[in-house]
């Protein structure tokens, strides 16, 4: 066959100047031969011969075959065999990855194929929703090349192909369902696609936890071995954790589904663990997990879904299982860091889970607190650095809302406690503060200021320590330390650690504030620096948080100290220094990079350790004193006029919310009247028609008794007569019956007793109609006294006439 | 933790008609008079009792709006109840829910228990579809008929307990497949009734109970 001829000589050495046409005329062959052969065998060749040439003439397959393929997928569906061939041919033209042997075409190189071919295919969302109805199809030859076909496509227009999914029926309940396949290959390529098919997409997120993907995947990592199993494990965790992150609702429903219990088994560490040591995999793997437990409880949660995880996790033993691993040996740095960070999360803000891990003691001789530990590793220079930002932020967790913590950890600097033979973490920190490693200087202050959050008692109890620099001198207090070495040192980063500690310190706290000020050289200090113009290398952080301090003294002065009252010193800011510099150097700490950096989340992150300058409390206590302090200097009187501008617009705001809430009352009352209103009126023509009919029936009834009447009168007269009439009838009969008996004249008696029958019948007969209408006349008189009775009721005057006519009636 | 039976709810109807602020007066029993507009769909959860048997209900509260029609429609097949809601102060929100049915009807289980809620039963003064209104498109329909008032409160604790009832009542009689996860139903982990209580129950399995039966 010419295809075979024609790829022997591709093969073959140098291709022949007409070999590209070879190529392409073979593809258009074959397509003709699909599009117009009856017979299925046919059809089935030449698409098996598509897919043979579709890596190597890519180009000219996709050109060409695109329209054929769809209509093979649509018309010959019951034949898995050729749409096995039709989708692994799309799949190839749609590759994103170029294929070896692809034959180098005219097309320039950078242009993607794949993409170009995945846009055509999916331009038409019919053929998308073609190839996810084959997942359906149980046979291998159609939904493997079906779940690749899809991943390929997703790989090239992942938005498109997400949002066609969304809306394709039961799209994603088809893909959800190969997580529970037999065949391995396809649940383990399904998952690869879920995995690209969930990325920020909240939608298609939810969709997948709705349809128990926490249950089919927490099957699938305990089936393969949990943390010990291989790389589905891994697919299976980052598969979660695009359904977690940042997705507050999939979050609750994690929770909520007690999945986290699920979590557990996976923290374990073997007995053997220091004999068997952790396989790449196991690393990647636990990594994972961490990952997983800190998307649960990560800071930027909403803080009820932190706390609820919180608490889940505790109760889970999570908790517990990862302090142990922190104390295991063996641990590779990588996962000991980051289950420090988990830790550190799990316990930030949350009391008891604060408490839990105060209490965790590590397995040293003798043994130590673990938090007294980590704080070791922390200030030593020889351990990684990451690490060391792992301590520190999970030491920043444990004092974060924990003010019996803060004190705890206070309470080891004051001199009562300084009796105890071991280590203790207050200790550590004032070594860290004063130690050659500036580093370690940083990691201490920042600590220590931790310990100062909203927390002014610990502000006031930090004043008392004192402490020994060198043997033989005199103690000093920490404050005077930090001000002398903030005098001789010049190394950046320590610096700045303590720069940053004493705004913490001094901020809502005037005890502090006037001690500070009676240290001598303090102030002179912060004017020198706030005033100096000349700066490099990242001094003018140095610098503006030193006009911060400055301005913290003239916020939070009792005026008790006299050379530094807060007037003096906001005299001594506008005259040393200018208020406009002053304004510009606090700018700079707003402005500068690292600020930015730093105030974006709590946990310390960053490569190297020179990069380390401010941190994230600090940068919330700048954030919300600097205006104050702005205010407290007066700077704002200078825009007298925009002061008064504004104070005006705000009594104007005031005045027009009053009038507004005015109106909107009125307005209501005015609705409510004129609901009131209609329902009046409606009322009242009610009322009138209602009357309108009672009178028609009054008059009515009126004429019905005057008729009833007339015809009674002459009933009455009509029965007198008769009476009359009868009487002397029985009479005569009675007397003429023994003379007609005498006379024997039978048949003139005969007749004359008929007579009377007939006259006696006729009598009664007339009687009960009399007695008939009577009682009909009674009725009419009671309907008619109700009647007259409503009118009264109704305010109508009633007809006299008819109260006449009642009484002549009632007489009769 | 321990539950004898997961249920899979859904809150469907127009937009504004109270959706969400029914789940969360369930779940939290509190009332948000100004609540933002759901985006897709949000989760909620509680546990009940029935027949003296713990329940978890998982309540998933979708979007009204049309834009989020087709997102929304995923969830059908997997839930097991649903809430049809609309808000009695609003006329056309009534004259939407054969739309409403029908979608759910196509898209979901055949055994799907469907409520149908009228809200803001708080705000008479403003009603404009009458109780037997609701009361009628139910009896036609073949839906269980409820009004609430998710500011109040009233009715909302019975409008899902009762939907769990009619669940439970069907699992009894053997309607149900409960080993089909896709119908929205889940056995408990620890499916026996001599487990009285685990440590660590959610904040959210509080008190129910008393009333409800």
């Amino acid at each position: 066959m010419e295809y075979f001829r024609s790829g022997l000589k591709s093969v073959l050495g140098a291709p022949p100047p007409d070999q590209q046409i070879t190529g392409a005329e073979t593809v258009e062959r074959l397509v003709s031969r699909v599009s117009t052969s009856t017979l299925l065998e046919d059809r089935r060749d030449a698409c098996r011969a598509l897919k043979a040439l579709s890596k190597k003439y890519r180009v000219e397959v996709g050109a060409h075959s695109m329209d054929v393929l769809k209509q093979v997928l649509e018309l010959d569906r019951s034949d898995c065999e050729i749409i096995g061939y039709c989708l692994d041919t799309l799949c190839n033209i749609t590759s994103k990855e170029p294929f070896e042997d692809e034959n180098e075409s005219t097309l320039p190189v950078n242009i993607n194929i794949g993409e170009q071919f995945t846009e055509m295919f999916i331009k038409n969302t019919e053929n998308v929703a073609l190839v996810l109805n084959f997942l359906e199809e149980y046979d291998f030859r159609v939904r493997w090349p079906a779940v690749k076909l899809l991943t390929s496509l997703l790989a090239n227009k992942p938005k498109e192909i997400q949002d066609i999914i969304l809306v394709s029926p039961m799209g994603v309940s088809k893909l959800m369902d190969l997580l529970s396949e037999s065949r391995e290959v396809i649940r383990n390529d399904a998952l690869l696609l879920l995995i690209n098919l969930t990325k920020s997409n909240a939608n298609i997120q939810k969709i997948v936890a709705f349809e128990n993907a926490f249950d089919r995947l927490f099957e699938v990592i305990t089936s393969e071995g949990l943390t010990e199993g291989g790389i589905v494990v891994e697919d299976c965790l980052i598969l979660m954790l695009n359904l977690l992150k940042n997705n507050t609702s999939n979050i609750n429903f994690f929770n909520e589904g007690s999945y986290v219990q699920k979590i557990y088994p996976m923290l374990i560490l073997p007995a053997n663990i220091e004999e068997i040591g952790w396989s790449p995999q196991k690393v990647s793997n636990m990594h994972c997990v961490l990952q997983l437990i800190r998307t649960l409880v990560n800071p930027n949660n909403p803080v009820h879904i932190i706390t609820a995880c919180q608490k889940s996790i505790r109760n889970a033993n999570i908790l517990e299982a990862l302090c142990n691993v922190l104390m295991a040996s063996g641990v590779p740095a990588d996962i000991l860091t980051e289950t420090i960070n988990t830790v550190a999360e799990i316990i930030r803000g949350n009391l008891t889970n604060q408490e839990y891990f105060a209490n965790v003691m590590a397995p040293s001789t003798p043994p130590r607190p673990a938090i007294v530990v980590l704080l070791l590793s922390m200030v030593n220079e020889k351990q990684p650095f990451q690490l060391r930002c792992a301590v520190l932020y999970c030491f920043e967790c444990f004092v974060y809302k924990n003010e019996i913590g803060q004190g705890q950890i206070i309470q080891t600097l004051l001199p009562s406690s300084l009796g105890t033979a071991d280590v203790t973490t207050g200790q550590l920190l004032c070594g860290g503060l004063f130690s050659n490693d500036s580093l370690s200087n940083w990691f201490s202050a920042v600590s220590l200021s931790h310990c100062l959050i909203d927390n002014p008692a610990q502000k006031e109890q930090l004043l008392r320590v004192m402490i020994a620099t060198n043997l033989g001198t005199q103690a000093v207090s920490l404050l005077q330390q930090n001000v002398t070495y903030l005098q001789q040192s010049n190394r950046l980063q320590s610096k700045i650690g303590i720069l940053m500690l004493l705004s913490m310190w001094l901020a809502q706290c005037q005890q502090a504030v006037q001690i500070f000020l009676n240290i001598s050289g303090a102030m002179a200090f912060l004017t020198a620096q706030t005033s100096a113009s000349e700066y490099d290398n990242n001094e003018e952080l140095i610098q503006g948080i030193c006009a911060f301090i400055m301005g913290l003294c003239v916020v939070f002065n009792d005026n008790s100290v006299q050379n530094y009252s807060k007037e003096n010193l906001s005299h001594l800011i506008e005259k040393r220094v200018g208020i406009e510099t002053y304004c510009k150097k606090l700018n700079e700490i707003s402005r500068h990079e690292v600020y930015a950096k730093a105030a974006k989340q709590p946990q310390v992150l960053a490569r190297h350790s020179s990069d380390l300058l401010l941190e994230f409390e600090f940068c919330k206590l700048f954030k919300s004193f600097e205006g104050v302090i702005i205010n407290a200097l007066g700077v704002q009187r200078d825009l007298h006029n925009g002061i008064s501008e504004l104070s005006l617009s705000e009594h104007e705001n005031a005045l027009l919310l009053q009038y507004k809430e005015l109106i909107r009352d009125q307005d209501k009352k005015l609705q409510d009247l004129q609901k009131a209103f209609t329902n009046s009126q409606r009322e009242k023509d009610m009322l009138k028609n209602e009357l309108e009919e009672l009178r028609q029936g009054n008059s009515q009834l009126n004429d019905q008794n005057t008729l009833l009447k007339a015809q009674l009168a002459a009933n009455s007269n009509s029965i007198q007569t008769l009476d009359n009439v009868a009487s002397p009838l029985v009479e005569s009969i009675s007397t003429a019956v023994p003379y007609i008996s005498k006379n024997a004249n039978e048949e003139e008696k005969q007749k004359l007793i008929q007579d009377l029958q007939e006259t006696k019948e006729e009598l009664d007969r007339l009687r009960k109609d009399q007695e008939d209408l009577l009682e009909l006349l009674t009725d009419q008189d009671c309907k008619m006294n109700v009647l007259k009775n409503r009118l009264r009721e109704l305010g109508e005057e009633v007809d006299d006439d008819s109260e006449n006519g009642s009484n002549s009636e009632n007489e009769l | 933790m321990s539950y004898a039976y997961l249920f899979k709810y859904i809150i469907i109807g127009d937009t504004g008609v109270g959706k969400s602020c029914l789940l969360l007066q369930f779940t939290d029993k509190r009332f948000q008079p100004v609540h933002d507009l759901t985006i897709g769909v949000e989760f909620g959860a509680r546990m009940i009792t029935i027949d003296s048997k713990q329940i978890k209900l998982q309540i998933w509260d979708t979007a009204g709006q049309e834009a989020f029609r087709s997102i929304t429609r995923s969830y059908y097949r997997g839930a097991a109840g649903a809430l049809l809601v609309y808000d009695i102060t609003r006329r056309e929100t009534f004259n939407h829910l054969t739309t409403w049915l029908d979608d759910a009807r196509q898209h979901s289980n055949s055994n799907m228990v469907i409520m149908l809620i009228g809200n803001k039963s708080d705000l008479e003064s403003r009603r404009e579809v009458k109780k037997e209104e609701g009361e009628a498109f139910a009896r036609e329909h073949g839906l269980v008929f409820m009004e609430t008032s998710a500011k109040t409160a009233a009715n909302v604790e019975e409008a899902f307990i009762n939907t769990a009832k009619e669940i439970y009542e069907k699992i009894q009689e053997g309607v149900f497949d409960i080993n089909n996860e896709a119908n929205g139903i889940k056995i408990g982990p620890q499916h026996s009734p001599t487990n009285p209580s685990l440590p660590g129950a959610t904040g959210s399995s509080g008190s129910q109970g008393g009333g409800c039966c």
